[in-house]
């Protein structure tokens, strides 16, 4: 404090008591100030007898929000958001971290992670789940522990990429440099868990030298280094006498079995796996190999030069078969004279037939609703003397693709067997040719898009259409006349049919609600749910229904309710609100679409209503205000859910909580009036869809 | 294409491309009545496949095509604008405007083996190699624009938005494997 001056006599000896809160000056005595405030804690003392200090705390972190003196109590506490999010965050740090059986020290290594990631907005538009994941995750790399990534997206259910993505994107921004995974640190783990007892240490040294090795012999670029340690494991397990399945391997490292089986033929195809047991633990060889996949690269390449000379001899021997094929085909033509006249004309259809089957994608042959073209197929098929059935679109594909080798030579057998056998390859070789031959004048048209076609650089960015270089005749091809169409029409609403009818019905519904005028915008109704009305006898019995009509609520303790010895007057009231709730009731939205069942009785079991209706039995969406309002015996109705079981509540909304939240929490209404509810059949379905 | 560092050589094995016809386009119209596509619906689109250029163009309503397959970039300009006037034939108004080439795929083959872990340690943070992810390093150029991905047996693919990108990432990228490579036995 500066010293002060006494306005009287000019003297700055002035004596500030904090007891008494005066300010005096010694010179003249003047009393310069009384009742000064303080700067200390003061204590204040609460109602149950106890101190408290007088004041808030307002944290260092809190950056420029310090609550001025009209807006303390909107804050509440008077935490700042960013506190809110680390302690979240935090919160959710330690949980992952206690289930990952991590120490304290990462977890605190970690939560600074995620601080600075919070610092460079790299929270934003993700998941926060996510950021954590990788956060954790950076933190076990950079630590060494055998922790993988997929043990992360096991426990938050997420995709593996996901989280990698996020973990990469995390790391580059940090400028974290995350080291290299290092097989060998997985192998205590997973020996772990394979349980080997005493030797364990044994089989983790033995596991840890064959992985080394492995190393050494670049089995591990560009693998999963799970992998590696299962393969490494297995044969480590079988050194040492246990005889540990594939299984149990694949269980405990979680790679598949025949990722394990290709590790192993790699690890065969090294001069290593030639030693023995006890040569290997003693000697180390010195030679390196080639990384697997890189042999791997070389044989393809071998087999494909070994394919290419194949092909050069097929090609010879086709030729041969080619001349064959044209005699056979003029000995027909000239056995079968009627046949050319028809022939021609069934050609020509059937060209176009075998050009729509081969090059339109949606068809397929056996679902051809157009009846023209069967019959013309099958009055081909006949005078070829084939099954319609035998010319599948696979086999017509098959024709158009037979230059493979194997056909190749079937054929060439085929046509030494005899005459009889050469009307296959002749059909084939006919069919197979069609789309591809000139009778189409096809050929012309290639020849003249290979010819000139010209190149056009820099087209008219205007918009116009630049069509130099486009050969208008080839495109024309590719238009189907009007026959074409209508065959392909049918195809495809033959093929659509399912979501054809959807998009009828739902138009359908969309006009009758719209005549009703009560048709929304943008939801798809569910079908409404009709329930027999509430007969009770008793009022325990009344509320045991209704609760079984009405969503859960959170907040209400049900078995005290249950208890609940209500009077009489109130029961009557309940059962008249009931039977007017079942024309509102459960209409669910959409998103929660489930048949109509019968209410259960308290009894039934939960497992019964199958998987998939537990959470919506047991956890329940509405939480806010739902049933806040049974306890208030308030006649408020509210959107039935479900038929729960009061028994199971309690420890419903603890298990699904998160299945819960996730539905639509719906807005109570405000109270209604008995009247209002009585009086109108459609509330509840407005009650539901006000959100 | 192009050969950088003496005998490599760059194969490019794909250009996707995206123009805009400046009218809707009914996609049912195009499905029924065109000869060799495909009406996704779940995915709001048709595909379209041209044979000369093997270039596969998907068709959006809104008039927005985009065309991949082709080896060059020429090629999928002329494929795109076979696209188009195929569409004209159907008989809506379309015009060609607004082409852009989007990405251009790349393969190169090295004649040694990288290291992959030795790369990404010299190249942080360029570098990123996870190997339970994917089995191949990604080095990310950032003064123009290309993505590397570094394969453990030395072949590389390379995507950039244009193929001379493509080329100046190659040549960047080559020294750097070069200081990583693994010599082999054979």
């Amino acid at each position: 404090m500066s010293p002060r001056v006494c306005p009287s006599c000019g003297s700055s000896d002035v004596d500030v008591d904090q007891a008494r809160g005066d300010a005096v000056c010694m010179g003249c005595g003047t009393v310069l100030e009384d009742n000064i405030i303080v700067s200390e804690v003061q204590f204040v003392e609460s109602g149950g007898g106890g101190s408290s200090a007088v004041g808030q705390f307002v944290s260092s972190e809190s950056e420029n929000r310090i609550p001025a003196f009209g807006e303390s109590h909107i804050a509440g506490i008077g935490r700042a958001s960013r506190a809110q999010t680390l302690q979240k965050a935090r919160l959710h740090i330690n949980t992952l971290g206690h289930q990952l059986k991590m120490n304290q020290h990462c977890l605190d290594t970690a939560f600074n992670f995620y601080r600075m990631a919070l610092s460079k907005h790299l929270t934003n538009g993700r998941k926060c789940g996510h950021v954590i994941a990788a956060c954790l995750y950076l933190v076990c790399r950079t630590e060494g522990t055998p922790h993988m990534l997929l043990d992360l997206s096991d426990l938050l259910q997420v995709n593996v990429y996901v989280l990698g993505k996020t973990f990469l994107v995390l790391a580059r921004e940090l400028c974290i440099n995350a080291p290299a995974i290092d097989p060998c640190l997985y192998i205590p783990r997973f020996a772990q868990l394979l349980e080997f007892g005493e030797k364990n240490h044994d089989v983790a040294m033995t596991a840890m030298r064959l992985v080394q090795r492995m190393k050494r012999d670049w089995m591990h670029t560009g693998r999963r280094p799970s992998g590696l340690c299962g393969a490494a494991l297995l044969v480590a397990a079988r050194m040492h006498d246990f005889c540990r399945t594939v299984k149990e391997i694949v269980s405990v490292v979680k790679v598949c079995e025949s990722t394990l089986r290709k590790r192993l033929n790699e690890f065969e195809n090294t001069p290593t796996s030639e030693l023995t047991i006890e040569e290997f633990m003693r000697v180390d060889l010195d030679q390196e190999c080639d990384p697997p996949c890189y042999t791997d690269g070389l044989k393809k390449k071998k087999i494909k030069q070994l394919e290419v000379e194949l092909k050069k001899k097929m090609e010879d021997v086709e030729d041969e078969i080619h001349d064959y094929e044209d005699e056979i085909d003029a000995e027909l033509e000239s056995v079968r004279p009627k046949l050319r006249g028809v022939y021609a004309a069934y050609t020509k259809q059937e060209d176009v037939d075998v050009k729509d089957d081969v090059l339109s994608t949606s068809s397929k042959v056996s679902d051809e609703g157009d009846e023209e073209a069967e019959e013309e197929l099958q009055a081909v098929a006949k005078h070829f003397g084939k099954e319609l059935g035998d010319i599948t679109l696979e086999a017509l594909l098959k024709l158009e693709k037979k230059r493979t080798e194997e056909e190749e030579e079937e054929e060439e057998e085929e046509e030494e067997g005899g005459v009889p056998r050469r009307k296959g390859p002749t059909l084939e070789s006919i069919l197979g040719r069609m789309p591809t031959a000139s009778t189409l004048g096809l050929s012309e048209t290639i020849s003249n898009c290979i010819g000139h076609e010209k190149e056009n650089d820099g087209a008219a960015d205007s918009g116009e259409l630049d069509l130099s270089g486009i050969d208008d005749s080839e495109i024309e091809l590719y238009l189907l006349d009007d026959r074409e169409i209508r065959v392909k029409t049918a195809l495809w609403m033959a093929e659509n049919s399912d979501y054809l009818k959807e998009q009828r019905e739902k138009e359908v519904k969309i006009a009758k609600e719209k005549e009703l005028g009560i048709y929304k915008e943008k939801k798809p109704r569910g079908p409404s749910r009709k329930r027999a009305p509430i007969r009770a006898s008793t009022a325990d019995e009344a509320i045991g229904k209704m609760l079984e009509q009405k969503k859960i609520s959170s907040k209400i303790n049900y078995d005290v309710l249950k208890d609940l010895n209500i009077k009489p007057g109130a029961s009557p009231a309940r059962a008249v609100e009931s039977p007017k709730k079942e024309p509102s009731a459960a209409k669910l939205t959409g998103r929660n679409r489930h048949p109509a069942r019968a209410p259960l009785s308290l009894s039934t079991p939960l497992s019964t209503l199958g998987k998939r209706l537990q959470p919506f039995i047991t956890g329940q969406p509405n939480k806010k205000l739902a049933v806040e309002q049974v306890g208030s015996s308030h006649p408020l109705p509210v959107p039935a859910g479900d038929p729960a079981i009061a028994v199971l509540v309690e420890s419903g909304p603890v298990v699904y909580d998160e299945a819960a939240d996730e539905e639509e929490e719906e807005e109570e209404d405000p109270c209604m009036s008995a009247m209002e509810m009585m009086g109108s059949n459609d509330y509840g379905c407005d009650g539901e869809y006000e959100d | 294409m192009d050969s950088s560092n003496g005998a490599l050589d760059i194969v490019i094995t794909n250009v996707v491309s995206t123009f805009t016809t400046l009218c809707p386009l009914n996609l049912r119209t195009i499905a029924l009545k065109g000869f060799n596509v495909i009406h996704r619906r779940g995915a709001g689109r048709v595909q379209m496949k041209m044979r000369k250029h093997n270039v596969t163009a998907s068709i959006w309503s809104s008039g927005k095509i985009m065309c991949a397959g082709a080896t060059s970039e020429d090629e999928s300009k002329r494929g795109a604008r076979r696209v188009a006037r195929s569409l004209q034939k159907l008989g809506f108004n379309v015009r060609f405007s607004a082409f852009r080439i989007v990405n251009v795929l790349a393969v190169c083959y090295m004649p040694f083996a990288v290291h992959l872990i030795d790369f990404t340690k010299n190249n942080f943070p360029n570098a990123s190699y996870e190997p339970e992810l994917h089995p191949a390093a990604t080095y990310r150029i950032t003064n123009f624009k290309a993505t590397v991905q570094v394969f453990a047996t030395g072949s590389i693919t390379i995507i950039a938005p244009n193929v001379k990108n493509v080329v100046k990432g190659a040549e960047k990228v080559y020294p750097l494997l070069f200081q990583c490579k693994k010599s082999l036995r054979k």
